[in-house]
């Protein structure tokens, strides 16, 4: 898995994927939808797909001594070491904004979603969803990644737009917890998000292999 | 010894049907794929390499099915697209370094010798390099894992009549250290300077699979060239 690994960050990945990371650093924000940073790094994800495509890539890949199993493997490995390094930057964010940060005014009188676990939680199901939606609709053809890219993007911002409004419903405001307050919901809403992206990510690689196995080049 | 067996192997498309095709490769022997454009050369090509799947037939190498031993038959199988190039804005030294990785079999002494023949120079990126060089890029990297058998779609195209002489050069060498070669070509001449069997289709349907001696007893006229006998074919086979 390594030798995949440093294959897709060598020659497959496009240098917009590891600049989007940075795009972690949004949870630092005021009055901005921080879950959108999520998007954003999905989104750099989403450009080495087109660099590979114009680079030939899924062809030399079938081409290598692997099997077309590691060939898909390849690109969960990287997406996922994509995603992890920006919900790193988005975790030490948040947690600086649940500690040092927790009493700060401009981020107490901001009306839109907190920098929190439960933050973190659907920041982890918005990037299942592009493993579930985008990468494995992607492997149905293995060329074509502009309809499962809409897609992935519809259902990104719908995530977006009930993570910002449930805390404004009565009785759900707690979700919007600063510091450690309420900490068994964040992390109840922490270890969800998480299940969900390993449940989303395992169902999409097994999916997207037995696609790309019936795929001809 | 068979290197290669390719048993009926049959792929249904729309608009071509590609029918029944059966032919062996031999250690040591090398054998010229012609046809047409559009008789399924690359169909079959791409078969063999198991990036189409077949809808009937069976592929094996050493012995071995394809199916059930890709990655291992993939270690000893060289494979080159005379018109594809890979990662068109990265070097050369990094494409080969990553490739490297994968071939256990890996040849740093030939990968270097390839290099200084084929005059390539490590930090220029494909997309600096001319369609010729482009080829070269590919057969170098087909060429530095030792493989037993490579399989080369118009390895020739594109390159000068000194690369291309100097290429047959190679596949004549490779030859005496027991490789087979199986490439696809248009010019039949490289044919007739190099090649010891001749495979023939023409519309997806297999003609000849036989050495180079045969096929021009049985298919071709006195004094023809194997291009006018493949012409005359053709023309008749138009015909029909």
């Amino acid at each position: 898995m390594y030798k995949l690994l440093r294959k897709e960050l060598k020659l497959s990945a496009s240098p917009l994927s590891y600049l989007f990371i940075a795009f972690g650093l949004m949870t630092l924000i005021p009055g901005y939808p921080i879950l959108v940073g999520a998007f954003f790094i999905s989104f750099g994800i989403f450009q080495s797909y087109q660099t590979a495509r114009e680079a030939n890539d899924i062809l030399y890949s079938a081409l290598l001594p692997i099997s077309k199993a590691d060939v898909v493997r390849s690109k969960f490995a990287f997406s996922i070491f994509i995603e992890m390094c920006g919900f790193s930057v988005m975790t030490i964010t948040t947690v600086l904004r649940m500690t040092l940060l927790a009493d700060s005014v401009v981020y107490r009188s901001n009306p839109l979603m907190n920098a929190n676990l439960i933050f973190l939680g659907f920041a982890l199901l918005i990037f299942g969803c592009f493993n579930a939606i985008f990468i494995c609709g992607f492997f149905k053809t293995a060329y074509s990644y502009g309809k499962p890219f809409i897609l992935y993007i519809f259902v990104a911002f719908i995530i977006i737009g009930i993570a910002e409004t449930l805390h404004h419903i009565p009785g759900l405001e707690a979700l919007n917890a600063f510091g450690f307050e309420n900490i068994i919901l964040q992390l109840t809403g922490l270890i969800s998000g998480a299940l969900l992206y390993v449940l989303f990510t395992f169902i999409a690689l097994k999916k997207s292999i037995k696609r790309f196995e019936v795929v001809d080049l | 010894m068979n290197i290669a067996e390719i048993r009926n192997l049959s792929k249904r498309y729309p608009s071509f049907n590609l029918k029944d095709i059966s032919f062996s490769l031999e250690k040591g022997r090398i054998a010229g794929f012609i046809g047409r454009n559009g008789a399924g050369k690359t169909t079959t090509i791409k078969c063999m390499l198991n990036l189409v799947h077949p809808d009937s037939g069976e592929i094996s190498y050493f012995g071995l099915p394809l199916k059930d031993n890709e990655s291992e038959i993939k270690q000893r199988i060289g494979y080159s697209n005379g018109t594809i190039n890979y990662y068109p804005r990265k070097k050369l030294s990094d494409i080969i370094a990553v490739t490297k990785s994968f071939y256990s079999n890996w040849d740093d002494v030939a990968c270097y010798e390839y290099l200084k023949l084929f005059n390539l120079d490590l930090n220029k990126t494909p997309s600096e390099l001319s369609e010729g060089m482009k080829v070269k890029v590919n057969l170098l990297l087909a060429l530095s894992h030792r493989a037993e058998i490579l399989i080369l779609d118009e390895p020739t195209s594109g390159l000068d009549p000194f690369s291309r002489d100097e290429l047959l050069e190679i596949f004549l060498m490779l030859k005496e250290r027991g490789t087979a070669i199986f490439f696809s070509t248009h010019i039949t001449s490289d044919l007739e300077k190099c090649a010891d069997d001749i495979i023939y289709i023409h519309n997806g349907k297999l003609i000849a699979s036989l050495p180079v001696k045969e096929f021009m007893k049985d298919l071709g006229q006195s004094g023809e060239t194997l291009e006018e006998t493949m012409l005359r074919i053709e023309r008749s086979l138009r015909n029909v």
